[in-house]
């Protein structure tokens, strides 16, 4: 199964590219929203994506947005994972199409537990 | 408006313990006393909206290059690799801070300088932890911005 892990700072992207490596996934990067759209419309199509809010270029709201006005991209599972946890732009945020929501700071686990939630990880592993 | 609101320093300190813990050392941080000149790298991320305020976090360069080394699980980190996971230490800590006060309001993206903090005339301290972490000083700061005050410089 592939992911996308979308944020801009490298020290994020290493550390949830840990998380995923560890449970299975084959792992790609982008450094904000449009690079990732990049990613999405010439490399192989992830069935996941984790996306910062918080970046420069384009922010994840932004690029959930973009996402989900490409029908070829409905079954994109998107979650963010970010330090923006006001109450307020969380709702926006799975209005837009989010998927699931995760703040920073997290533990491994509670990645692992998200995913698993969204049928991505069974028994500790992507399925 | 900006409401005079501030998160206390118990809060402060809480989020800061919750960061580290997480992604730097489990072993908590000790409070410290509070050094004159706390270190020569600084981070900041500043909160617009309807609260006003900057986050900061001081350190010295051994402790840059520690919490660089230790959150990408390296032996060595570049200088662009500690400004980045410094960066991304008052991006968590500045993201927690903004939800404790008023909504909505905007948290910008890190900066991260080698060298101490100027910060706009108006901006005013409201709170403050000083810690200590394998005997090197690291200061994080909230300090309120008043209307007119704009970014750091
Ligand atoms: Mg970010």
């Amino acid at each position: 199964m592939r992911a996308l892990i979308i944020d801009d700072s490298k020290t994020m992207r290493v550390i949830l590219r840990r998380i995923l490596t560890d449970l299975g996934f084959e792992v790609a990067e982008a450094g904000d929203g449009q690079q990732a759209l990049t990613v999405m419309e010439t490399g192989p199509l992830p069935e996941l994506c984790l996306i910062d809010w918080n970046m420069p270029v384009m922010d994840g709201y932004t690029f959930v947005t973009r996402v989900r006005d490409v029908p070829e991209w409905r079954d994109v599972t998107l979650m963010m994972v970010t330090t923006e946890s006001s109450h307020g732009n969380i709702v926006r945020a799975l209005a837009a199409g989010a998927h699931e929501y995760v703040i920073k700071p997290f533990t491994p686990d509670a990645i692992q537990e998200k995913l698993e939630l969204l049928g991505l990880v069974k028994d500790g592993a992507a399925a | 408006m900006s409401e005079l609101v501030t998160p206390t320093a118990e809060d402060l300190q809480a989020l800061v313990e919750q960061v580290w813990t997480s992604y730097v050392d489990p072993e908590p941080l000790l409070p410290a006393a509070p050094l004159a000149d706390p270190g020569c790298w600084s981070a900041v991320t500043t909160v617009t909206g309807a609260w006003r305020g900057m986050v900061t976090v001081e350190l010295p360069e051994r402790a840059a290059h520690a919490v660089a080394t230790r959150m990408l699980e390296v032996a060595e980190a570049s200088r662009e690799e500690m400004a980045d996971a410094v960066g991304e230490l008052v991006n968590m800590v500045g993201g927690n801070v903004k939800s404790l006060m008023p909504e909505p309001s905007q948290l910008s993206l890190p900066m991260v300088a080698s060298g101490s903090i100027t910060l706009p005339s108006g901006a005013q301290e409201a709170c403050r932890a000083d810690l200590a972490w394998q005997g090197m000083p690291i200061t994080v700061r909230v300090h309120l911005l008043e209307n007119d005050a704009e970014g750091a410089a």
